[in-house]
């Protein structure tokens, strides 16, 4: 646990389909941290570290970034992980906070990479991708998670309006975020016929891809504004490669560690009122659930139906990235956290949870082939 | 257009691989073989219809095959064979395709 290292302020850019002249990462990431470091009420001159993450950011790197925003730093990291890279790069700022490294942390995602950058980065994603699926015409990650998602309903026997339990209610709880890009109300008739983009994935199940950045700032508890809580991590745990591609993709690499993360913390799935699930896809959200132990008997299609249609669980409770957009994969992640700070904090507005008190985040990414190859997961909570 | 897919196995243990791995993750050799997969059973299948920004898109098969004796791959499918179906695996460049055997 993380005793003496807290989150205390966040903050976001606008998010947009497509960039508009004048905005490239760089303008995204720097609206964010301004956003942040307001909220934290730090001067930018008192910041020690930075973390950062972007697919767009080439050719800078991580001191460019600083070079350019100013900042004068002591620790910096550049962090590489994909959907997990958010997570990864708070469990490296906690420990650089709690070790004496540097504080306050600025830790940063930011993508704007337009259409055709998109199509660059998902032909050329790995090697593996470029030589093995990019010719086959994979269409990117799509591809890859309609072969997921197939197995996923084979074995779990899952049905399309089940997926769609989550779309519905991931777009409720987008319609009170100011920042989603997607929050008129989506109806099940309209979720069933949308157009098929890679079978059995519809336009609803496919992440959409929005130019934009977050930031977040990690420091000692006691550098927190005034009124509100420091968020502090209660256990944080990673995995990578877990199982070198050789499984079917349905267990993520949370599975290695999920016991050791409850009992880390000192909390159990049932402790948990809000949950950010890095949800690029709807099969990923219940396969990451469900290796956290949070799907009673892993009955997936029963907690799809019962707990997010019915008792609308608080799961991606501003709007998931499948509402309120995906800001480049390693981007994607701080919404989450992002999101679990402000409920634990109780300035969630509309969408705030009553006393929410224990919050649970994951990250997930890096297709190496034939499903991600990261991921994480955090149990955070408001300090007394 | 070449018979078969070229795999990795391990000269250790003998584990297949693709793609090529550069220690083995079951023993840790680092000596591997040539060796070729020549049959695979379809076992998921999907279609890619649309892909972000492509206006004048083909919609492509592609299938996850697990290989006899060998890894499972993806591999862009020829045909109309379905899931449970045994096919032909063929390799243009490093790119993997199947399609149904011939009959016999």
């Amino acid at each position: 646990m993380s005793a003496n290292a807290a989150i205390i302020g966040v903050g976001q850019s606008t998010y947009v389909r497509r960039p508009q002249s004048g905005q490239t990462t760089h303008t995204f990431i720097r609206d964010a941290v301004v956003a942040a470091l307001k909220d934290a009420e730090v001067d930018a001159a008192d910041i020690q570290g930075m973390a950062v993450t972007s697919f767009s950011l080439a050719p800078d790197t991580a001191i460019d970034l600083a070079w350019r925003l100013g900042l004068s730093l002591r620790w910096l990291l550049q962090d590489t992980n994909g959907g997990c890279s958010a997570m990864n790069m708070l469990g490296h700022a906690l420990r650089g906070v709690e070790t004496g490294a540097a504080s306050p942390i600025l830790v940063v995602a930011g993508d704007a990479t337009g259409l055709g950058g998109y199509a660059k980065i998902a032909a050329n994603y790995n090697i593996a991708t470029r030589e093995h699926l990019a010719p086959l015409g994979h269409g990117g990650p799509n591809g890859v998670y309609s072969l997921v998602t197939t197995r996923q309903m084979n074995k779990y026997g899952i049905g399309k309006p089940d997926y769609g339990q989550m779309a519905i209610a991931q777009r409720s709880w987008a319609a009170k975020n100011p920042f989603a890009v997607y929050r008129t109300p989506l109806t099940m008739e309209e979720y069933l016929a949308a157009p098929m983009v890679a079978d059995p994935l519809t336009r609803y199940d496919c992440v959409p891809v929005v130019a934009g950045a977050q930031a977040i700032v990690i420091a000692y508890p006691d550098r927190c504004p005034r009124g509100r809580a420091p968020v502090q991590v209660r256990a944080i745990r990673h995995s990578f490669n877990y199982d070198n591609q050789e499984g079917d993709g349905l267990q993520t690499g949370i599975s290695t560690f999920a016991d050791e993360l409850w009992q880390a913390a000192g909390r159990r799935p049932e402790d948990i009122d809000v949950a950010s699930i890095y949800d690029d896809y709807p099969a990923m959200v219940l396969a990451q659930l469900n290796d956290l132990g949070m799907i009673p008997d892993h009955d997936l299609a029963g907690f799809a139906r019962r707990e997010i249609g019915e008792k609308r669980k608080p799961i991606n409770t501003w709007g998931g990235m499948m509402s309120a957009g995906q800001p480049g994969g390693p981007a994607g992640g701080l919404n989450g956290i992002s999101e679990a700070v402000l409920q634990l904090q109780h300035r969630a507005g509309e969408r705030q949870i009553k006393d929410a008190h224990c919050a649970v985040t994951t990250g997930y990414g890096m297709t190496l082939y034939r499903y991600g190859g990261t991921a994480a997961a955090a149990i955070l909570e408001g300090m007394a | 257009m070449s018979d078969g897919v070229g795999i990795w196995r391990c000269r250790s243990c003998g584990t297949g691989y693709f793609p090529a791995r550069l220690l083995c993750p079951r023993c840790h050799g680092h000596d591997f073989v040539e060796d070729r997969v020549t049959e695979g059973v379809v076992e998921e299948i999907t279609v890619v219809r649309h892909v972000l920004g492509q206006t004048d898109w083909q919609p492509h098969r592609l299938a996850n095959v697990r290989t006899v004796n060998g890894p499972r791959i993806t591999v862009g499918l020829r045909d109309e064979s379905g899931p449970g179906t045994t096919i032909r695996l063929f390799e243009e460049g490093t790119v993997p395709f199947g399609a149904a055997k011939p009959a016999s």
